[in-house]
């Protein structure tokens, strides 16, 4: 499957936090001919593994959830009210088809947002929230199957923009795809450490995910692959722009020499990396990984993606591929 | 009710066609109606007229339902490659954030924004405004960007039709519905007594502009103007604030904005609805203005009635109607036509 196929296939994984399966189900098709073994933990983490041969055990984690939401109540006449699963913001999710999952299937509904014909006053300049916002499932013919604690998603779509790709959950789905095709690459590179594969739950809301299986592996080196702000303009910082390669945080939260080795051995293969400069925590499963166990040098390559926990969220399929070489190449550094 | 499904509404709601750009969705009514009228023109202002001899000739009828759609245009192409746009028509700027959306009817692109970890505390408190909203393209630069797109090019949700559980949801029922509603009307091949007028109508959402230049090109007797009305039937308003129901069948205006229907159209829209006990609702709100309005005030005015057929969420990417209301207003306006003379005598 070509990069863009793929991560189509992946954005259109519907899993948020905790109820990762279906993506997990998509990324075990596509890495099992490229690995030694696949198998999933208890704890819906999907770990797939290609043995080396230098005896060392690198770790390359992406977490495979996505924000969402669950129905947490239900009104008369085929209203669903909304808790988000992670960071969603509600200005993204006016007007959008809402997928719930009821045990009888998926029933589709729709947000619903109140015309300007019958706006008032006070009504006009209003920030949505959750308080605010409905589903309005009385187009689905399975409305009345809808219960609380329904897990539901923005009803994705991945459009192709010129050269790039447009849709929902590519945060992290791309670190996924990227995963998938440096195990790909793996079959090229001699001298290398055993890598395992990470495909992690409930990161988007800072849940058990990367944690304990870094915790269980005893990893030599990890990495964590997420993505970043593109082409933002963040006070202090270099922006990091799309279509420019992946992004090496330098920070207490990673490991100073595997960062210099990954930008060494990225310079030499000519892999283009961008610097993110990560004073604190990095807010992403990096921060945990780090302190596991008695420590694990750890790095975090981020991939640049603009409008992160929109539906639209964008980013570029070469970058993907990229970070995909860049992890490849990390196998062979000296842990 | 038999036979009615609604048969172009998929067409009609995922065809583009904002104010001022109704070339597509003119096309493709032209195309469909063609055979089934008599002469067809498309006046200086896009408005796309038919007429149907009556078998008596006594009256012009005229039938109206506009083409456009809310949407936006082009305003400009910044530096970084992504669009500027603004609203064309009544559309609110919160409904447009996190969409997919088609320029000239082809291109792909993307309203985003900016990332909630990124947004300050005012940011997140802000309600979402046109300057800052952007369509990207995909395009690196400005250069890149204008190769693909111009200033002045109009823009759409890209949202798809669907149907489900006998209601309809997708973009542009407001008009579209009442396009589609005038279109089965002329599916049943049928002559009526008077001549009637079918005008599909350009610039409605932008002041009533197609229609205000009807009178000098026809001198209609009377007319009808059919509608994709609010609703607001949803948690979004207290019931006493509802406009009309879904389910409950077509609404009949008795006035809206600058103009109260003329009493005889109104009393005989009712008496047929009663007479063949099609469920039909009153719209309960005075908001909102048709082209009833401006048909009133034009040339020697024409008097008009509004039949509407009740649209949840109009003027957003996703709008939603029932069905049987659409099947109940082709038929309410079946059985005024087979009145003949008698209606609004």
């Amino acid at each position: 499957m070509d990069t863009v196929s793929l991560l189509k296939c992946l954005s259109g994984a519907d899993s948020p936090s905790g109820y990762e399966d279906e993506v997990l189900k998509v990324v075990e098709e596509n890495i099992k001919p490229y690995v030694d073994l696949v198998k999933k933990h208890k704890m819906n983490t999907l770990i797939a593994a290609k043995r080396g041969q230098n005896g060392k055990k690198l770790g390359i984690f992406a977490h495979a959830d996505e924000i969402g939401f669950v129905v947490a109540k239900l009104e008369e006449r085929g209203f669903a009210r909304l808790e988000p699963i992670g960071g969603v913001d509600p200005k993204v999710v006016l007007s959008q088809r809402i997928k719930i999952f009821t045990n009888q299937g998926i029933a589709t509904g729709v947000v619903g947002f109140l015309p300007p014909h019958l706006q008032k006053e006070d009504q006009k300049d209003k920030v949505p929230d959750y308080n605010d916002i409905y589903v309005d499932v009385s187009c689905s013919p399975l409305c009345e199957a809808v219960s609380v604690g329904d897990i539901c998603v923005i009803e994705g779509r991945c459009a192709s923009l010129g050269d790039k790709l447009s849709g929902k959950a590519l945060d992290n789905r791309a670190s996924c795809a990227a995963l998938i095709l440096a195990a790909r690459e793996l079959e090229t590179i001699k001298n290398r450490s055993d890598v395992y594969f990470i495909f992690s739950s409930q990161e988007e809301i800072a849940g058990p995910g990367a944690v304990y299986v870094a915790y269980e592996l005893g990893l030599d080196g990890a990495i964590v692959v997420d993505v970043t702000h593109g082409n933002e303009h963040v006070p202090q910082m270099p922006q990091i722009k799309i279509s420019e390669g992946p992004a090496l945080a330098v920070g207490p939260v990673v490991n100073r020499e595997f960062y210099k080795a990954l930008c060494d051995v990225a310079k030499r293969h000519g892999v283009r990396t961008q610097i993110e400069p990560t004073p604190g925590r990095s807010h992403t499963d990096t921060d945990e990984v780090q302190i596991t166990r008695s420590g694990i040098k750890t790095a975090l390559v981020s991939i640049p993606l603009m409008y992160m926990h929109t539906p639209v969220e964008l980013v570029d399929p070469r970058d993907v591929e990229e970070t995909a070489r860049l992890l490849s190449l990390a196998s062979t550094v000296d842990l | 009710m038999k036979g009615v499904k609604a048969m172009y509404l998929k067409e009609l709601s995922e065809l583009d066609g904002v104010s001022g750009d109704e070339g597509r969705v003119r096309k493709f009514i032209e195309e469909k109606i063609k055979d089934k009228v008599d002469s067809l023109k498309v006046d200086i202002m896009g408005n796309l007229i038919a007429l149907k001899k009556g078998t008596k000739s006594n009256r012009k009828f005229l039938l109206a339902a506009h083409m456009d759609e809310v949407g936006f245009m082009v305003t400009n192409i910044e530096d970084d490659g992504t669009l500027s746009f603004g609203p064309v028509g009544g559309i609110d700027p919160r409904v447009a954030v996190g969409k997919h959306v088609r320029i000239k009817g082809e291109l792909a692109g993307v309203i985003g924004y900016k990332a909630i970890h990124l947004q300050r505390k005012d940011e997140l408190l802000a309600s979402p405004k046109f300057e800052n909203l952007r369509i990207n393209i995909g395009a690196k630069s400005k250069e890149e960007a204008s190769r693909k797109v111009e200033i002045g090019d109009y823009v759409t949700f890209a949202t798809d039709f669907r149907c489900e559980n006998a209601r309809a949801t997708g973009k542009a029922f407001d008009d579209r519905a009442g396009c589609a509603a005038l279109m089965e009307i002329l599916e049943k091949g049928q002559r009526y007594e008077d001549d009637l007028c079918f005008a599909f109508l350009v610039q409605e959402e932008t002041g009533l502009r197609g229609s205000a230049v009807l009178f000098e090109q026809l001198c209609p007797d009377l007319a009808l103007v059919i509608e994709g009305t609010t609703a607001g039937d949803d948690p979004g308003l207290p019931e006493h604030q509802w406009a009309t129901h879904l389910g409950d069948g077509p609404a009949i205006t008795f006035m809206h904005r600058g103009y109260v229907v003329n009493k005889k159209i109104y009393e005989s829209i009712l008496q047929v609805a009663r007479k063949y006990d099609i469920r039909h609702q009153p719209k309960r709100r005075t908001a909102g203005g048709t082209d009833a309005a401006r048909l009133a005030k034009t040339g020697g005015g024409v008097p008009a009635g509004v039949i509407s057929i009740p649209a949840r969420y109009i003027h957003s990417p996703l709008s939603m109607i029932d069905l049987a209301d659409f099947n109940n207003t082709v038929l309410l306006l079946s059985k005024i036509l087979e009145e003949g003379e008698g209606f609004a005598k």
